[in-house]
């Protein structure tokens, strides 16, 4: 029999070993019906996937395929030409798949398409219903900003841990920051400040998400130790029923249940999802949504036939199963319609009715800007710093990023 | 280091050039220093002088480097909000270990220079923290330090005091990790010393308590005097060492609660390279370089002063 000739197609993952089941499964079928590829998968663990990249994407190891949550990160690399532009191998039925806001995420400034979205994700205030229960509060009366205020305090004198934080991490703290500016400054006032106008992130909105934030780090919401707790830690200790609430993706469902003690999480019929509170005045969209719309991003030797698996991949009918087990929800038009997971529909509609889904704040800025937005958050949570000393830090990384 | 410098007189020279000259040794040279210098080229020149290049540019870490910006990241480096913290953080560092971690070493050294089986095995295990990895090490102290799970708030309990988070406390971060370092490098000057003590004549020692010279009288004029060059090395080792003090202090702290905790090289990390702006990065190592060839050479100084009065 003569040697086939084959194509390896090389994709970086960074997924927890129970999707890895998935992936694998997907690589067999992939590999079964494509006999010329064979696809590899290399993993890096989340935080080191992200310090190693550059590197990497350089060197003569770089994967064809990786995952990118867009925004600012992205955009430096496209800048580079250390991806490929792929707008002429994907199929016009992919790309229909991902829909416009799916193109345009992966879509680089010079106009080129290096990527496919994946999935879409949303930060929202889980809650533990039974300790509102235990502490009298009623979720209803968080709506606004004043009420979610006096929840907290509530649950203060209950002697309950209102707000579980992974700060050491302080990305988790910047989900903070961030739904406050989406909700006081919104989409135009966001993209302004982003493109350095006016008085940028040292403007009177970004000024008042700090102080709001400080209102709320004056109560000492969070759990005893948030500073040295990283993403996981408060995970577990929301997941073990110890805090009442937690700020966090629609992903943490899954991670909650991990990272308790056990293994359990708490009971579908005691968790829930409770809207960001409104702030009077604030110029965002009640609808707002803040998350993720990440996917992958094809590097610059990658082949077609690295296109052509990610397009298998990012299938409905792939796609479909990461959906019906909750680890994500699928951006492939028809692949999240049979989600049984109360709490994935629910982010997927309101996904779908909003007016700006924002991306990350600390990916859609930039490792720079982001690093500094997530430093600041960590010292608000702290309350350790003032409001118009974080917006001018944040406004100095924006005019250091836009001079360069 | 310091007798090549100034053992060499002219009559001596001859004879050691030949030596280096004939055959027996040649093949050996030609053999090991030629790898030696490539390894040392390859990974440490070179990487040196690219990150002295990087320091006059703005760069993010992809594409060519074009955008020179002069002496500026030296500026943003040296004004930064946090890298004055990072800098009075490492000279901390270096006097924890020159005047707890040294000492106490020197202590145990003494204490435990004779050969027995018993102090054979306390040894090895005020030895074994230097012999784990530096990031097994910091999360094992991570765990103890733990404010939830951890051994401090068992003790703490058992005691009656209700212990601090202390790596989420910026005052007691740093007193947290001091303990750490002294806990895990004490052993490895121990060691050093136990060498040097050993290597002193037993005879030396016998002859000085026959004459009636008490116990401390004997280290503090036979023994350290005697074991001079053995501390001139550790001493060395710990300065220089605690100026580049960087893996424990990423799985205990990572730098945090806000920025208190970085040294010199987590600040370069956290600032240089994991936001992307290796110029700054590169003006950090420069400046840190700079700081340890300026150790290094009044270090030799002084010693020569030492040694010449």
């Amino acid at each position: 029999m003569p040697v086939q000739a084959q194509t390896v197609v090389r994709h970086l993952h960074n997924v927890h070993p129970q999707e890895l089941e998935l992936l694998n499964q997907a690589v067999a079928e992939f590999e079964a019906a494509n006999p010329g590829i064979k696809v590899e998968l290399p993993f890096l663990e989340n935080e080191a996937f992200k310090a190693k990249l550059t590197t990497l994407l350089q060197s003569a190891d770089a994967p064809d395929v990786f995952h990118s949550w867009g925004g600012g990160v992205f955009y430096e690399q496209a800048a580079a030409g250390v991806l490929r532009p792929v707008e002429d191998v994907v199929t016009a039925a992919a790309k229909e798949a991902t829909g416009t806001a799916g193109v345009s995420a992966f879509t680089a400034p010079d106009g080129h398409l290096y990527g496919l979205a994946r999935d879409v994700g949303e930060v929202v205030l889980w809650y533990n219903k039974s300790l509102f229960e235990q502490a009298g509060v009623d979720p209803a009366s968080m709506q606004t900003w004043e009420g979610f205020l006096a929840g907290v305090q509530a649950f203060k004198a209950a002697g309950i841990t209102p707000l579980a934080v992974g700060a050491k991490d302080k990305w988790p703290a910047h989900f903070w920051w961030s739904k406050l500016v989406v909700r006081l400054a919104g989409k135009d006032g966001f993209e302004a400040a982003a493109r350095g106008d006016g008085d940028g992130f040292a403007g009177e909105d970004f000024v008042k998400a700090g102080e709001y934030f400080l209102q709320l780090a004056a109560l000492e919401p969070w759990q005893e130790g948030f500073l040295t707790a990283s993403y996981g830690d408060a995970s577990g200790y929301f997941g073990d029923g110890k805090a009442a609430m937690h700020l966090m993706g629609d992903w943490d469902y899954g991670v909650m249940k991990d990272n308790s003690a056990s293994k359990q999480g708490i009971p579908d019929d005691q968790l829930g999802i409770l809207p960001f509170p409104t702030i009077e005045g604030g110029k965002g969209d009640p609808t707002d949504t803040l998350g993720g719309l990440s996917g992958y991003l094809f590097s610059k030797n990658a082949s077609d036939a690295a296109v052509k698996w990610v397009e298998y991949f990012n299938s409905a009918e792939v796609q479909s199963r990461f959906a019906n087990a909750g680890f994500y929800i699928p951006i492939a038009k028809g692949a999240a319609d049979n989600m049984t997971n109360p709490f994935k529909v629910q982010v997927a509609q309101n996904i779908g009715n909003a007016h700006w889904h924002a991306l990350f704040f600390d990916q859609a800025l930039g490792p720079n800007v982001g690093g500094v937005v997530n430093d600041i958050s960590a010292e608000l949570a702290a309350n350790a710093m003032s409001a118009e000393e974080a917006a001018e830090l944040i406004k100095e990384a924006v005019d250091d990023s836009c001079r360069s | 280091m310091g007798s090549m410098a100034t053992g060499g007189s002219g009559t001596a020279t001859v004879p050691r050039r030949q030596r280096y000259m004939d055959r027996k040794s040649l093949v050996p040279l030609l053999l090991f220093l030629p790898p030696t210098l490539v390894l040392f080229t390859l990974f440490v020149v070179l990487p040196m002088v690219d990150a002295a290049t990087f320091s006059f540019f703005d760069w993010n870490g992809y594409g060519p480097i074009t955008d020179f910006v002069g002496l500026k990241n030296y500026d943003d480096v040296i004004t930064h909000r946090n890298f004055g913290t990072a800098v009075r953080n490492s000279l901390i560092v270096v006097a924890v270990s020159l005047l707890v971690q040294l000492p106490l070493a020197m202590w145990c050294a003494i204490a435990l220079a004779e050969r027995s089986v018993n102090i054979n095995i306390l040894r090895t295990l005020f030895f074994l923290p230097f012999m784990l990895a530096e990031v097994a090490a910091g999360l094992i102290w991570k765990f103890v330090y733990d404010g939830n799970y951890g051994l401090l708030p068992v003790v703490g309990d058992a005691i009656g005091v209700k212990m601090p988070f202390v790596l989420g406390d910026k005052l007691w971060v740093i007193p947290a990790i001091m303990l750490v370092i002294t806990w895990k490098y004490f052993g490895f000057h121990m060691m050093i010393y136990i060498a040097g003590l050993q290597s002193i004549p037993s005879e030396v020692i016998e002859a000085a308590r026959l004459d009636g010279v008490r116990r401390w009288q004997i280290v503090r004029h036979i023994k350290i005097p005697m074991i001079r060059s053995a501390i001139v090395i550790s001493v060395f080792f710990a300065i220089t060492g605690a100026l580049q003090l960087f893996d424990l202090i990423i799985p205990l702290s990572n730098g945090g609660p806000s920025h208190s905790s970085h040294t010199i090289v987590t600040f370069l990390y956290q600032f240089g390279i994991l936001r992307m702006k290796l110029g700054f990065g590169g003006a950090v190592s420069v400046l840190l370089f700079v700081a340890c060839v300026i150790v290094a050479l009044a270090y030799r100084r002084i010693l020569f002063k030492v040694e010449q009065n």
